[in-house]
């Protein structure tokens, strides 16, 4: 056991040393022991995958290592395509040495059964035919297939880890690492996702039902709800259409949406001068213009019926708080609440004016 | 950069620019501008293809970068891919040429433009590797989601861009949508080249796909299904199958009977059988392996659970209904009993047709022929007949396994052969209960006086010795030195091992196990296999 700890803990620096000049004194046997060390490496992944408990030790192991990025269990899997791609991009490794990887990427070593499922050939395979196949014209999605394949596939990686989450951090330990504002993208389609039925973005993961506790939505909302910063954030980044329709399946996140809308709201002033709502300072990462807020809601009227009462309720609700006053200038909420209407007459008198009002 | 590059960079970055505006903007202008700018586009590209053939492949992504940020602009444009075939094999090649090596050889696990995606995912603890092996799922899905959508043309692109990944698994699901979608022109969406690689991929086994998609596939593509055809043939020809069971499945395995209950491609299949038959001259082992597809095929028609089956004798439409029928059923699903009266009422159909005036024509006979030869079991069964019971009816069945042998049209021809074959079964029938037997004296049964044979007498006699060696006493104990000294002498190896596996067969299916016969016939296989 001590052996294979200490086996595991030489990774780091194998790695570091692929990506340093030191290569530069490998020859082509040396190059082989380094090739077999990251095929036992993977084996060992293999091997140990369902055990958790020395899994989480082996992690532990890794951890201790050199500095750099952190290294976990799963990149003892990967380990044949970490080393391939340190040596191919290393200019240093000399001639003899880099004929001799590239022979055995492209034909796999004798003897040994053909590559696990993510050799690095196939991994350079799958990264041309992500080139070739042409990219769809992007719009807002507000449906899971409508995603951005690299966005869905950052959803579905997060996923995988909130569900495996093998080195016992938490759905917040792992959410906190993630650099934002790129976070808030991505939970939003993890999200979104996951609103889509049991197997919309999870692969294979039926032991999430079994883990304590609530699945890995209810684990990002309460993280997101859980911080005004970070909701904010949230809120502000993506567009109206998108949180609308997350709102509709997750009534938490629609409640605390127009909460936040509210503040915003409350924030404008009237300027008598130029006739319009504007905010009181310059606009900063917590506010929201006059625009913005009536498209946003402008979406919620575009949205499910119970989210359009609700959000109608709710601009009453304010409108009478400020006042109810039927004049404009006075209450932020009573002017938005007449040019919603105005829109949704002009909605039902004459359907073909929608694309007037959405300018 | 470089002076001697036939592609000034400039240029590169002039149609990289026009591809972000035409994607941008859909006013007339832009769109004239585009089909305005269509031929020099061509232009370009093919100069870039040239030279990229002659570069290797880390000076050619050192050298243009963006060959893909371009090319997936522009296949998105409705005019771009609309232009025409060339535009789009441009594409095509191109892509292939910078596939794989550019990116093995690329510095960075991430690649320049993905730098923030690469942050993301290792603060996630996952590698590249894990990334683009969902990535690529997902762009599939994307693509095919988007079928409803696009026109046409798109869709033969995408198919085109395929090409070269058709062996990805990931990308699996993305060709079997293509495979089953049916656009809104009557020609094929599809391009032939994708099509192509699609079945020979398939026919290597370097991919799965399912039994939709490959039906699709072969429907749209006739190429295609005369290949897989000719496939299936060789490999029975070539690999040495010991057994019918063997030989059952392989054809199973090719998936073709389960599509021939397609009628249009059941009929195609036959065409290429019936050409194989006839450019061998009528081959035992040609003949074995019809009935066995068709043996195939019947199961696979019978367990089809498709409301709106086709009638079994649909798939025969120019032939004597009557005899069709009586033909599909097995002699496995009668009892043995009944098997001399169908044979009877096969027989008497058959004379019926051909010696019926009215539609003899070479092409008839033929015809009545080769259906008999779909189920040639029947001839086997009346060779059995001949020396198992006690009927009157040899004559019946001696004409039958006549027929079975040669489908002359010379009525003359027919009686000669008739009355050799009658000498040669009354001979051994008067050595049937004989319980020493020699060598010679079965030699002498089966000789004849004169030494013009015809071939197909040979084999009808062949057929009856092997018959009389199994079926009868003396003959057993004689069998094994009769066929190792005569029969093999005589260079007929491969007949006399096909009469053997087609009874072997037989019994097995039959459940007999403990007969003489039986054992004998297993013993005479094992001889052959060992001395082959």
């Amino acid at each position: 056991m001590e052996t294979l700890l200490w086996q595991v803990e030489q990774l780091p620096g194998l790695l570091a040393v692929s990506r340093s000049g030191q290569v530069r004194d490998w020859d082509p046997p040396t190059l082989d022991r380094a090739l077999q060390w990251g095929r036992y490496f993977q084996h060992l992944h293999g091997r140990f995958r369902a055990q958790p408990r020395l899994r989480a030790a082996l992690g532990q192991r890794l951890r201790r290592g050199q500095p750099g990025p952190p290294l976990g269990f799963g990149h003892l899997g990967r380990c044949p395509e970490l080393l391939g791609l340190a040596l191919l991009g290393n200019r240093a490794l000399p001639p003899a040495a880099c004929h001799r990887l590239l022979r055995s990427l492209l034909l796999p070593p004798s003897g040994q059964a053909t590559p696990g499922p993510c050799s690095l050939g196939l991994l350079a395979r799958r990264r041309a035919a992500v080139q070739l196949l042409p990219p769809p014209p992007s719009s807002a999605p507000a449906r899971p297939e409508e995603l951005e394949p690299p966005l869905r596939t950052e959803a579905q990686l997060l996923l995988s880890r909130l569900q495996e989450d093998e080195e016992g951090q938490g759905p917040e330990g792992v959410l906190e690492k993630l650099p934002g504002p790129r976070v808030y993208r991505v939970l939003a389609a993890l999200l979104l996702l996951e609103q889509a039925g049991d197997n919309a973005g999870r692969e294979g993961a039926s032991w999430a039902e079994h883990r304590e506790g609530a699945g890995p939505a209810a684990a990002v909302l309460s993280w997101l709800l859980g911080d005004p910063g970070r909701l904010s954030a949230f809120c502000r980044l993506l567009p109206g259409s998108l949180l609308v329709a997350l709102s509709a399946r997750y009534p938490q996140l629609g409640t605390s949406y127009l909460r936040l809308l509210t503040s915003w709201g409350n924030r404008l002033r009237f300027d008598p001068l130029r006739g319009q709502w504007v905010s009181s300072r310059c606009l900063s990462e917590d506010e929201l213009s006059w625009e913005e807020l009536r498209e946003r809601f402008r979406c919620f009227m575009r949205g499910p019926a119970q989210l359009r009462e609700a959000a109608l309720a709710s601009l009453k609700n304010l409108k009478t708080q400020d006042g109810d006053f039927e004049v404009c200038g006075l209450s932020v909420w009573t002017d938005l609440l007449l040019e919603i209407a105005l829109t949704r007459n002009l909605l039902s008198s004459s359907p073909h004016l929608l694309c007037l009002c959405q300018l | 950069m470089a002076q001697d590059t036939a592609v000034p960079k400039l240029s590169f970055q002039y149609w990289l620019n026009k591809a972000v505006e035409w994607g941008q903007t859909t006013t007339l202008e832009s769109q004239q501008d585009v089909c305005l700018h269509l031929p020099k586009l061509q232009e370009f590209l093919q100069q870039i293809y040239e030279s990229l053939k002659h570069m290797n492949s880390t000076t050619a992504i050192q050298r243009f970068p963006l060959i893909g940020q371009l090319l997936g602009r522009l296949c998105w444009n409705p005019f771009v891919v609309g232009y025409g075939k060339n535009l789009k094999l441009a594409f095509c090649k191109i892509h292939k040429k910078i596939i794989l090596l550019c990116h093995l050889l690329s510095s960075s696990e991430w690649g320049a433009n993905k730098v923030g995606t690469g942050t993301f995912i290792s603060a996630l603890g996952y590698t590249s590797a894990d990334y683009y092996s969902k990535l690529v799922k997902n762009v599939s899905i994307l693509n095919f989601f988007y079928f409803s959508r696009v026109s046409d043309d798109h869709v033969n692109v995408v198919s085109l861009f395929c090409i070269p990944l058709i062996t990805l698994p990931d990308v699996t699901p993305l060709l079997e949508a293509l495979l089953t979608y049916h656009g809104g022109r009557s020609q094929e969406v599809l391009s032939s080249e994708f099509l192509e690689a699609v079945n020979e991929t398939f026919l290597k086994k370097k991919i799965a796909l399912s039994e939709s998609a490959i039906l699709s596939l072969w429907l749209r593509h006739l190429p295609s299904l005369e290949k897989a055809t000719l496939h299936l043939f060789e490999r029975l020809i070539s690999s040495q199958t010991s057994s019918l069971e063997e030989v059952a499945c392989i054809i199973k395995d090719s998936l073709l009977p389960k599509a021939a209950c397609h009628p249009a491609i059941f009929r195609i299949v036959d065409e290429i059988f019936k050409n194989a038959l006839l450019e061998t001259g009528g081959a035992p082992e040609v003949m074995t392996i019809i009935q066995m597809f068709t043996r195939c095929f019947v199961q696979a028609h019978q367990k089809d659970n498709k409301q709106h089956k086709f009638p079994l004798k649909a798939y025969f439409p120019h032939q004597h209904q009557p005899l069709v029928i009586a033909l599909l059923k097995h002699p496995f699903d009668l009892s043995a009993t009944l098997w001399s009266q169908h044979l009877k009422y096969i027989t008497d159909m058959l004379k019926a047709i051909i010696e019926d005036k009215s539609i003899r024509t070479y092409a008839d006979l033929f015809e009545s022929w080769f259906l008999f030869v779909h189920f040639g079991e029947w001839a086997d069964i009346a060779a059995e007949q001949l020396l198992k019971s006690e009927d009157e009816s040899s004559d019946t069945f001696l004409w039958l396994l006549a027929f079975y042998y040669n489908p002359h049209n010379d009525k003359e021809k027919r009686t000669q052969i008739l009355v050799e074959a009658r000498a040669v079964y009354d001979r051994l029938m008067m050595l049937f209960s004989c319980t020493t037997l020699s060598v010679t004296d079965l030699q002498a049964a089966a000789s004849t006086k004169t030494d013009k044979r015809q071939p197909c007498t040979k084999h009808l006699v062949r057929h009856l010795l092997i018959s009389f060696l199994l079926f009868s006493s003396g003959g057993h104990k004689i069998a094994q030195e009769f066929i190792s000294h005569v029969i093999l002498a005589s260079n007929t190896t491969n007949e006399v091992f096909g009469l053997l596996i087609r009874t072997a067969y037989r019994f097995n299916q039959l459940g007999l196990k403990n007969q003489r016969a039986v054992k004998l016939v297993n013993e005479l296989l094992q001889e052959l296999r060992f001395t082959d």
